[in-house]
């Protein structure tokens, strides 16, 4: 058998320029970010992003200048900075293409691509304007010409149900990654994937990629999650390459593990209000840093201590989080 | 038609509460017992947890990311935070939860916004022109489905004459009256969605008013004034002709056990809530 386990700089090595990639997890929350500092220190380029949804992570790659195409329905910090100007900034110098779906758009996309089917169909957003055909933005850029196998057609179809009679459905094109990057609590040796908390969308995302990279807090014997294969995620034979980064998701949460550093999110969201501020501080934690051990080192010990979560409740019970 | 909603001494004076509490009170206050809740980050998880303290204790909510029937004990500052798994009876993951949103399973939702219309269309993508924006915000999220999907929805909004507007700049998320796409017309969402429609936004809660809607015109209407905002002030801070002629008078203020509940058990931290 072909031993997956390889170092952070390899995994990341896998991801081409121009590449359709995707990520683990929701807003703020178990965000592969040890491969995101990777990504931005190997100079990737010209990436399309497509996500259920975004964060901190997607304005760190946008504001490197990752980024070519974004599809998705949202971007911010949350509590911690609701505008994304990096993608803000990006978008109107026309660096950027921005797509905009819902939820439950992109959700049944990568279903769609898991599933094996070009596309499925869906109720949500009659009457809205993401259905605007005037604001198809990579029709517009004469990208739906066929050339890229990951740009569709169209953004939407339409066709009449032809079982119930209930009406002109909305039809979502399936979403067919390069490489989806997932961060977990726990990986095995051969690559079983067991993520512990709410698993948002990550198993369509995975599904639905060519390409599986699993960043975990720790790799396990395959025979301890084989103990509660019920709470297991992805079987070995999807995951392509495994690596373990304790703290790997830092600055987003982790169940379990660590509480997202809000304090850190935010010192990122307010320097990215400007362009000099966004390259300032990606030089002094992204491309200033030769590895996540040095990441973690300059963060220190007792900042990621105050972080670590309490093994009852999952959570970081001494993270200061209010102003009370 | 009772014009002067009861009060007494129960109820807080003004300057012992905030703008911010009246929100989150007014909001709790939409929630039925027994019903099932949608919510997403911020002041919607405030008021859930609120009205599961207070006048409805048996509300099953679903937070977006994919969490069922929490019963947190720490205030979760967003959906996808591990506090709330706590007590819940399902953690499963967005697809579990839109599926269900898709199914007809949801009674309420919760939704914010940047900009609103009279018709309760919401837009939290971009002001300005689409293709040349003046500003990005972060998009539809579930927005725009929830809106779409859920019997009844409540937005929570700051009023200001540039949010609430005539029309709104994008159609994030749609209400009573929408733009049906590829041909661009306007129709009534009941026509828009056919078999399919199962209801639409119930009420708007900003710190000013509450408004709820006539389904047969679908436009918005003036229900309650917030102690203190006559009809003149309300009128400055909004974009459109406001009717009045349904206003049953003034938004009972907080009581003073939901402020209790409110600071002491909802969020004692000050997530949403710094301390007055």
């Amino acid at each position: 058998m072909q031993d997956k386990r390889c170092s952070l700089k390899e995994a990341v090595q896998m991801i081409q320029d121009g590449s359709m990639i995707t990520f683990s997890g929701f807003t703020i929350w178990r965000r592969p970010m040890a491969a995101i500092y990777e990504m931005l220190r190997q100079g990737k380029r010209n990436l399309h992003l497509i996500e259920v949804n975004s964060g901190t992570h997607t304005e760190m790659l946008i504001g490197a200048g990752a980024v070519s195409i974004w599809e998705s329905c949202w971007n911010g910090h949350e509590l911690y900075g609701k505008v994304p100007y990096c993608m803000d900034r990006k978008m109107k110098s026309g660096e950027i293409i921005v797509e905009d779906y819902s939820h439950q758009h992109i959700l049944y996309r990568m279903q769609a691509g898991a599933a094996g089917v070009p596309y499925l169909p869906t109720w949500a957003s009659r009457g809205t304007d993401i259905l605007n055909p005037e604001y198809d933005m990579l029709g517009k850029a004469g990208l739906r010409d066929g050339k890229n196998p990951h740009i569709p057609f169209q953004k939407f179809g339409y066709a009449p149900d032809p079982f119930y009679d209930e009406g002109e459905i909305i039809l979502v094109p399936a979403a067919r990654p390069d490489v989806c990057i997932i961060h977990a609590q726990q990986v095995g040796e051969e690559g079983t994937v067991r993520v512990m908390g709410q698993t948002f969308s990550d198993e369509q995302a995975a599904k639905a990629a060519d390409k599986v990279i699993v960043i975990a807090e720790e790799i396990v014997p395959e025979s301890y999650l084989r103990e509660d294969p019920d709470r297991n995620l992805l079987p070995s034979y999807m995951v392509d390459a495994i690596v373990e980064v304790p703290w790997g998701a830092h600055p987003t949460g982790m169940y379990g593990c660590y509480d997202v550093d809000g304090a850190f999110i935010n010192d990122f969201a307010t320097a990215s209000k400007t362009e000099s501020g966004t390259q300032d501080w990606l030089d002094e934690w992204v491309y200033g840093v030769g590895s996540h051990e040095e990441y973690l080192d300059k963060l220190n010990v007792s900042r990621l201590m105050n972080l670590r979560t309490n093994s009852f409740y999952k959570y970081s019970t001494r993270a200061k989080r209010g102003s009370n | 038609m009772e014009k002067v909603l009861v009060q007494n001494k129960m109820y807080a004076a003004p300057g012992e509460y905030t703008a911010a509490d009246l929100l989150a009170v007014a909001a709790a206050r939409e929630v039925n017992n027994d019903e099932v809740v949608f919510a997403g980050t911020g002041l919607p998880v405030l008021a859930v947890m609120l009205a599961a303290q207070t006048t409805a204790p048996d509300c099953k909510v679903i937070y977006e990311a994919g969490t069922i029937g929490s019963r947190s004990t720490s205030l979760p500052s967003s959906v996808g935070d591990p506090r709330c798994v706590e007590g819940c009876s399902i953690a499963s993951g967005l697809l579990d939860v839109f599926d269900q949103l898709q199914r007809g399973r949801v009674d309420l939702a919760f939704l914010g916004g940047a900009e609103i219309d009279q018709y309760g269309n919401v837009n939290t993508t971009v002001v300005g022109d689409y293709l040349n924006p003046d500003m990005r915000f972060p998009g539809s999220g579930g927005n725009n489905d929830i809106n779409s999907l859920a019997k009844r929805t409540v937005f929570i909004m700051v009023q200001e004459k540039r949010r609430f507007k005539e029309e709104v700049d994008y159609l994030t998320s749609p209400g009573w009256r929408v733009r049906q796409w590829p041909s661009g017309e306007w129709m009534h969402r009941r026509q828009a969605y056919g078999k399919k429609f199962l209801g639409g936004p119930s009420a708007v809660i900003s710190n000013m008013a509450v408004y709820r809607f006539d389904e047969e015109t679908g436009k918005m209407y003036v229900d309650t004034l917030h102690p203190g905002i006559t009809e003149e002030i309300l009128q400055e801070n909004t974009g459109f002709t406001l009717d009045f002629s349904r206003c049953r008078g003034e938004t009972l203020p907080p009581t003073h056990e939901e402020l209790d509940i409110l600071y002491g058990v909802v969020d004692p931290e000050g997530i949403f809530l710094p301390k007055k």
